[in-house]
């Protein structure tokens, strides 16, 4: 029970954490593209470094998450 | 089912046959490719030499976007074999998984293991450090460890080996998380047939996510590893 219970805090609070971080990267990369359209192409390939590097902690969140779920 | 590990005694050093296996399907895999795609070479590409000469262009763009390529050149093939191979490795989970003895895994990809990424990012940031005292001399690259403020020291030694940590567990964390939920889609699909039937959709769309995720991670890893290189070779920032 403690288990599952460890789990879901680990992974509520890592989809918290990756929700914020790529929902502030995402919006920063549509205002810039809406301001400078020809831009969007770099814009974009950034945006996706971007959410790799933040989605990198939140993701060893959830492998924590599964280590503790199957305990 | 468990992701158990099939770890078997080879004269007396434990192997995990999964990994030694996995890792050769993706080498065969990776050479394959490459051959097939430069059989009759021409000028003018035609077919499969066409997806090799755009995955070199890539890795091209993403080398010189980091470094001149007077210094970046050499690098240029690692970055190549490390893109197609991490992007081999981090597919070949996705069609199959095979279990032997009720809950060993044979068949996973090679990078769902926390050992290889690493093996990975650690041979990647040793790269980086050789290449810095071949191509700086030995002075210049241990001036470079207190080369904005002299105090940044420590935290210059702590910045490698939290990149090495980050840079294999990123990897592992992404596509081990999506091989459990692959497995946990398909528990569901076993437990009742309605529950066949609502994993269907799921695991199309999961399937298709995974393919992308593993695209985005064998990109992001072969960029930083260009990135780390550049700032132990390079220093013109």
């Amino acid at each position: 029970m403690t288990g599952a219970l460890a789990a879901a805090i680990a992974i509520g609070l890592a989809a918290l954490g990756a929700g914020l971080g790529n929902g502030l990267i995402v919006s920063k990369t549509v205002e810039g593209m809406a301001r400078q359209p020809e831009a969007s192409g770099m814009l974009r390939t950034t945006m996706f470094i971007g959410i790799a590097f933040v989605e990198a902690i939140p993701i060893m969140g959830v492998v924590v998450a599964f280590i503790a779920l199957f305990q | 089912m468990n992701h158990g590990e099939p770890i078997r005694e080879i004269l007396g050093i434990p192997f995990n046959l999964s990994n030694v296996l996995m890792i050769t399907v993706s080498t065969l895999i990776v050479f394959i490719i490459a051959v097939l795609c430069t059989r009759r070479l021409q000028m003018k590409p035609t077919g499969a030499q066409n997806f090799l000469e755009w995955v070199v262009d890539f890795v091209k763009g993403i080398v010189n976007s980091n470094m001149d390529w007077k210094t970046g050149g050499r690098f240029h093939l690692l970055g190549v074999t490390l893109i197609m191979y991490v992007f081999v490795s981090n597919m070949l989970g996705l069609p199959f998984a095979f279990y032997i003895n009720g809950d060993e895994l044979l068949w996973k990809s090679p990078t769902a293991d926390p050992i290889i990424t690493l093996t990975l990012a650690i041979m990647v940031v040793g790269l980086s450090h050789y290449y810095g005292v071949k191509l700086q001399g030995p002075k210049k690259y241990v001036k470079g460890f207190f080369k904005p403020m002299a105090f940044m020291f420590p935290m210059k030694l702590m910045e490698e080996f939290s990149n090495t940590l980050t840079l294999g567990l990123r990897l592992y964390g992404n596509i081990y998380a999506g091989e459990v939920l692959l497995n946990l889609l398909v528990n569901l699909a076993k437990v009742s047939i309605i529950g066949a039937i609502a994993a269907f959709p799921m695991m199309m769309v999961w399937q298709a996510f995974s393919i992308f995720i593993g695209a985005i991670q064998a990109f992001i890893f072969t960029l930083l590893t260009m990135v780390y290189i550049s700032h132990k070779v390079s220093d013109d920032h």
